[in-house]
């Protein structure tokens, strides 16, 4: 090796970095899958907010007391003769017994569901601090091109390497500081632990089954406005009096427009993002994304070190006293 | 001499005789396009088919008018209906505040779980042609407003029938939804009345 000549080994070992670099987002799709990420961070970003998951639960309690008041309806209703009322009840508004019995199994899938949401606020909020997913893939692209271009300009011109070497150490320091900067070892697992929380929500069969629950609600609020409310009447209940009888009645038919806008929103965002769900899902797992910076970054910092040619070494590695280009100048 | 105006008679009846002969099927088998207003009467309606995973079935809507609640009617709205050849565009805005649809060129906004939704046609101008008592063409730009959102509705292949003579007409198509909180499910409408042309 001629003095001055960076090693062989290590500028190959930086340009199949750079390249490998390059070549990671390809062969994770990222480009493709990482703006999906965003599409699904930014489409749930009305919704996660404490107020508005505070809200979805309020809507459930508010059919769920709905549903409760049935029986009282029931035994209102067919006082005279109370046994067997709930029998005659369900004959007489088959719409809203179905509901009632749907119900059942709709309010505890639906509280948990908004449940998980709710635990995993913190977990959204800490990704949506990320910079945007579609980034992602040029946080690889850029330092693998720069680390190509660097190596590229030394070749050709053999003096500039020590100014080249420096630069390297720097571009790899700053891949190692990247993370730290962007939060990154606490959000990404924290991302993680979002998508793996919602991994049994943002399925097609899930939405599906949501939207099940959609019709049954809708069976239900109809039963109230258009049967049981005016049976009520006709059987002598003004408003004021259905209203504090039956609140939980009242309060479905009052709240139904509001359920409606605020629930229909939430299932269309959810079965337009189980396709953007499945393209993040698919990338690596969130918890190792900081590494993705921090051992490259130390592998271009090694390698830049290990590659400074022997005459810009002392004894035992120790920076020259007589070299005229000492490669830790400049670097922290 | 006598025979001459004779025969240039018969080889003038031969000539239109064969042009009628030739003409004829032609005219039986071109598709003419049918411009105007398809006016939306009594008996049209529209309905929902919920995939398996959803439950199956047709989707009810306890608001509908009809005895089964699974078909949704509909009425013309201040167009009288469905219009080809142009657009009938949602007004803006297009919603109330309760996410009621004020679409009502093409029908009267009518409800739907308790919110109204209207009907517009946006980008593409319907056509539709009638061949040999046929409907056929294309709807689409053909969108439901409802709950301030907006679900294409169209087809690109509607079929039907047309009565020249009394220019009653009844109009088919079906729409999978693609997106949105209905995502999956597949819209089914039925238009009937008269054709009035413009």
């Amino acid at each position: 090796m001629r003095a001055g000549t960076p090693k062989r080994w290590a500028i190959i070992a930086l340009a199949v970095l750079g390249l490998g670099l390059i070549a990671a987002p390809f062969a994770f799709d990222m480009f493709a899958r990482a703006p999906r990420g965003a599409q699904m961070i930014e489409a749930f970003r009305p919704f996660m907010t404490a107020a508005r998951l505070d809200g979805f639960h309020a809507d459930m309690d508010t059919i769920e007391a709905a549903a409760k008041d049935g029986p009282k309806v029931a035994t209102s209703l067919f006082a005279t003769a109370p046994r067997g009322a709930a029998t005659r009840f369900a004959t007489a508004f088959p719409g809203f017994a179905r509901f009632e019995r749907r119900w059942r199994r709709i309010y505890p899938d639906m509280t948990g569901m908004i449940d998980t949401i709710q635990h995993n606020l913190g977990n959204y909020e800490a990704v949506a601090a990320l910079p945007s997913f579609t980034l992602f893939p040029w946080f690889f692209v850029v330092p693998g091109v720069l680390i190509l271009v660097l190596v590229g300009v030394g070749l050709a011109r053999a003096a500039a390497w020590r100014g080249l070497l420096v630069a390297l150490v720097a571009l790899g320091v700053g891949l190692v500081l990247a993370p730290v900067v962007f939060q990154m070892f606490s959000r990404a697992p924290d991302g993680g632990r979002m998508m793996a929380a919602f991994k049994p929500i943002e399925t097609r069969a899930r939405v599906a089954r949501i939207q099940g629950y959609f019709s049954d609600i809708a069976d239900g609020q109809g039963a109230v406005q258009l049967e049981l409310i005016p049976a009520l009447r006709r059987a002598g209940a003004d408003a004021s009096v259905i209203s504090s009888n039956y609140p939980g009645l009242s309060g479905f038919d009052a709240d139904w427009i509001h359920i409606l806008n605020d629930m229909t929103p939430l299932l269309g965002t959810m079965s337009n993002n189980v396709v953007n769900y499945d393209a993040v899902a698919a990338l690596p797992p969130f918890a190792l994304f900081p590494w993705f910076f921090v051992l490259p970054g130390l592998l271009v910092g090694g390698f830049a070190l290990a590659a400074r040619p022997p005459r810009l070494r002392g004894r035992h590695g120790a920076p020259s006293a007589d070299a005229p280009y000492p490669l830790t100048e400049g670097v922290t | 001499m006598t025979n001459q105006p004779l025969r240039r008679l018969g080889v003038s009846l031969a000539v239109v005789a064969s042009f009628a002969i030739a003409a004829a099927p032609a005219a039986a088998s071109s598709a003419k396009k049918l411009k105007g207003t398809f006016e939306i009467a009594t008996g049209s309606y529209f309905r929902m088919a919920q995939p398996a995973a959803a439950g199956g079935g047709y989707f009810s809507n306890p608001y509908s008018t009809d005895t089964d609640k699974t078909y949704t009617l509909v009425s013309g709205g201040q167009n009288g209906g469905l219009e080809t050849g142009k657009l009938q565009a949602a007004p803006t805005p297009g919603f109330d505040a309760h996410g009621n649809s004020l679409a009502n060129l093409i029908i009267t906004p009518t409800s739907f779980t308790g919110i109204n939704f209207g009907l517009a046609t946006v980008g593409t101008a319907p056509t539709i042609s009638v061949k040999n008592g046929k409907l056929s063409g294309q709807l689409s730009g053909f969108t439901a407003e409802w709950n301030n959102q907006t679900f294409p509705q169209g087809s690109s292949t509607v079929t039907g029938t047309y009565n020249a003579k009394t220019h009653k007409y009844v109009l088919t198509w079906s729409s999978l939804i693609s997106g949105g909180p209905f995502n999956g499910f597949t819209g089914d409408w039925h238009l009937q009345g008269k054709f009035k042309a413009s």
